[in-house]
């Protein structure tokens, strides 16, 4: 099968006053036709900026310094801003967090909506009115499959007017308004109550599995991706650790740090059994040394993590960036 | 454990009534009435940890706010070790804080960012006169900073040279350097990052076993509240709908509010064993709640009953309560519950 979006070799750095810190230090992604990714990873991981790089929405100081980005067959890289707008929201859509600072609070979503309509679906009929209706009739379909109840009656309103699980919806409804081949939800129900969450993630699932569109998650809750996603890839400090399909990651982690943030994981079932925190602190990102960045704080170091540590195959499926990874776990 | 609970609360409410424009107040408008926490009775044990969970808008905050007289309560009273907090004069309120203190959720809004680690941590002190000189105070501000762990050489930076972790780490010294009994935790590890919120829930542990401490913790996680807390109170819509001990109420839940709750959370080792029991719409505004039960609105199980009369909280045995009217119909919207 071949991949949908294939990035490699990923970097990705922002020039700040106290040095150059590197964000996404080269990473490797491949996200295949219909299926969940999900990208796990505490702040400052880089999971966030390896998508807005692929988006093509990294600014300055940050600058992408090195990679490939295919995607459907082109490199991303070498299109020109103008193609790339074609691409972005067309065929790739993105969702941010915070709904609340992603939408613009002085139009109504029914701008909104029709904004990126107007910018990407070249379907729509060529005469004013029949256009206005067509874009009218999309806009009210969208949020109806996300879920909002009298959908044309709200198309007239105003950000603030919804709670926080209908912006989300409405987010959704804008990214997959042109039905895009590839969805990046980044970090789409941190924001949300549990049980606004569950609504919101299953709605993804469904309209996946109705569009047969992609879906690149990003978030940091490893239930989350234990119960939506197919295959996740786990970051740390701007470089992956450990890829590979969901159950066996979690099953059976092959990285340290995979297992310690498993092993933090706060849950009923271990009560009066101390939970076992990474000690420490992730590693500040500007000018680290050429070691495995997680060393400081793994409990498994030897002398050996001091030189750069590759990315290895650990299983038929499964990658990892550790010299012990894969010895334990046949 | 002794039998006479540390705090006592009873029929607290909590309703922000908002302001009237000049205009409103001759047309005789009436004030729009935010009714955060209504009527809520319970009790905490020494040494033991109340989980307090519920969605965000459900009045958690507010109750514990309202617990310390941080908001002043509408009605109700607050009574702590045979005191009754709400009846206390400014000053004996001021002891009394010095007993019950407060971690809050956002480390970065709750520090102020124009003090040292050396002058948050010891202003507590120097309120309540805990020490005669300032050699005194640094040398309890060091030792509680290193019992935190953060070192001694760092007393003198100030919060925005700390990472979220390390704040919360001053907010708890700040919460513990009066040697306090009773600390509501308003969601201390929210806002962390998985691997640090371990960390601080371990210190919280480690922290209540030596200082013999009594902890209210509120939080929307239920993973947090299930691995930490003896006794759990789920709220919705500012009252408790369910109360008792954790393994009773996480594990049989018996309210449909929890039932819902439980089984929206995602499950690392168990991905979609749960029957997920899909609540419909949002949380309804507490400007205007609904009448009868609250949860009516969005529960699944909802009759004629229920729009109209409030259920009134029924003990199950063991100290679980709960408040619903069809409780005894043995109807469960879990079928592995």
């Amino acid at each position: 099968m071949s991949a949908l979006l294939e990035v490699k070799g990923l970097r990705t750095a922002f020039e700040t006053r106290a040095g150059s810190v590197c964000a996404v230090d080269g990473v490797d992604v491949e996200v295949h036709q219909g299926e969940c990714l999900g990208i796990v990873g505490e702040s400052g991981s880089g999971k966030s900026v390896t998508f807005a790089s692929v988006m093509g929405l990294v600014r300055a100081p940050g600058r992408i310094t090195a990679g490939e980005i295919h995607f459907d067959g082109r490199d991303l890289r070498k299109l020109s801003r103008k193609e790339l707008r074609a691409v972005r929201g067309r065929d790739i859509a993105m969702t941010m967090q915070d709904a609340l600072t992603a939408l613009n609070p002085a139009l109504t979503i029914g701008v909104q909506l029709a904004e990126v309509l107007e910018a990407h679906d070249e379907t729509l009929p060529k005469g004013r009115k029949a256009r206005a209706r067509a874009i009218r009739e999309r806009s009210v379909e969208m949020l109806g499959l996300v879920g909002i109840p009298s959908a044309g009656s709200r198309l007239s309103q105003y950000p603030h007017e919804f709670s926080g699980g209908m912006r989300q919806r409405i987010m959704i409804a804008i990214a997959l308004a042109c039905r895009p081949k590839l969805l990046i939800a980044d970090e789409p129900t941190t924001a949300l109550d549990v049980t606004i969450q569950a609504q919101v993630l299953e709605l993804i699932s469904d309209i996946r599995a109705k569009l047969g569109m992609s879906v690149v998650l990003i978030t940091h809750d490893l239930g989350v991706v234990a119960e939506h996603c197919d295959r996740v890839m786990v970051m740390y400090a701007g470089q992956v650790v450990e890829e590979g399909p969901t159950a066996e990651v979690i099953g059976s982690p092959s990285h340290p740090y995979t297992r310690g943030l498993l092993g933090s994981i706060p849950r009923l079932s271990l009560r009066g059994q101390p939970i076992h925190p990474i000690e420490g602190q992730v590693p500040d990102l500007i000018d680290l040394p050429p070691q495995c960045r997680f060393y400081s704080r793994c409990a498994e170091r030897t002398d050996a993590c001091l030189t750069p540590i590759p990315v290895r195959q650990v299983g038929p499926h499964r990658k990892a960036r550790c010299i012990i990874a894969g010895e334990d776990t046949e | 454990m002794s039998t006479e609970p540390l705090l006592k609360i009873d029929n607290l409410t909590k309703h922000y009534v908002g302001r009237l424009s000049l205009a409103q107040r001759l047309t005789g408008e009436r004030p729009k009435v935010v009714r955060a926490v209504n009527d809520v009775s319970f009790e905490v044990r020494r040494g033991e940890i109340l989980g307090l969970i519920g969605e965000s808008g459900c009045g958690k905050s507010t109750l514990g706010r309202a617990i310390l007289r941080l908001h002043e309560p509408t009605s109700g009273r607050v009574t702590f070790d045979g005191q009754e907090v709400t009846a206390l004069d400014p000053a004996a309120l001021k002891d009394i804080r010095r007993r019950m203190q407060i971690i809050f959720q956002d480390p970065y809004a709750s520090l102020n960012p124009r003090r040292t680690v050396a002058e948050i941590v010891g202003l507590p002190l120097k309120l309540h006169d805990l020490v005669s000189s300032a050699d005194e105070m640094r040398a309890k501000v060091i030792a509680i900073i290193e019992r935190i762990g953060l070192k001694s050489n760092q007393l003198d930076r100030y919060p925005h040279q700390f990472s979220g972790g390390q704040r919360q780490r001053i907010g708890i010294a700040r919460a513990l350097v009066s040697n306090p009994e009773f600390i509501v935790c308003d969601e201390p590890v929210s806002a962390l990052d998985v691997s640090i919120q371990a960390q601080i829930i371990e210190l919280l542990l480690e922290l209540k076993r030596e200082m013999g401490l009594t902890y209210l913790f509120i939080s929307h996680d239920i993973s947090v509240i299930g691995y930490l807390a003896d006794r759990v109170a789920v709220m919705y819509l500012g009252e408790i709908v369910e109360m008792g001990p954790v393994d009773a109420v996480l594990s049989a839940p018996r309210h449909p509010y929890t039932q819902s709750l439980m089984s929206a959370v995602p499950d690392v080792d168990h991905p979609g064993h749960a029957q997920r029991v899909r609540l419909t719409g949002d949380l309804p505004s507490p400007l205007n709640p609904p009448t009868g039960c609250k949860f009516h609105t969005r529960c699944p199980l909802a009759v004629d009953r229920c729009r109209s009369e409030a259920p009134k909280s029924e003990d199950l045995g063991g100290g679980h309560l709960a408040a619903c009217h069809r409780l005894h119909e043995k109807l469960s919207l879990l079928e592995t519950a």
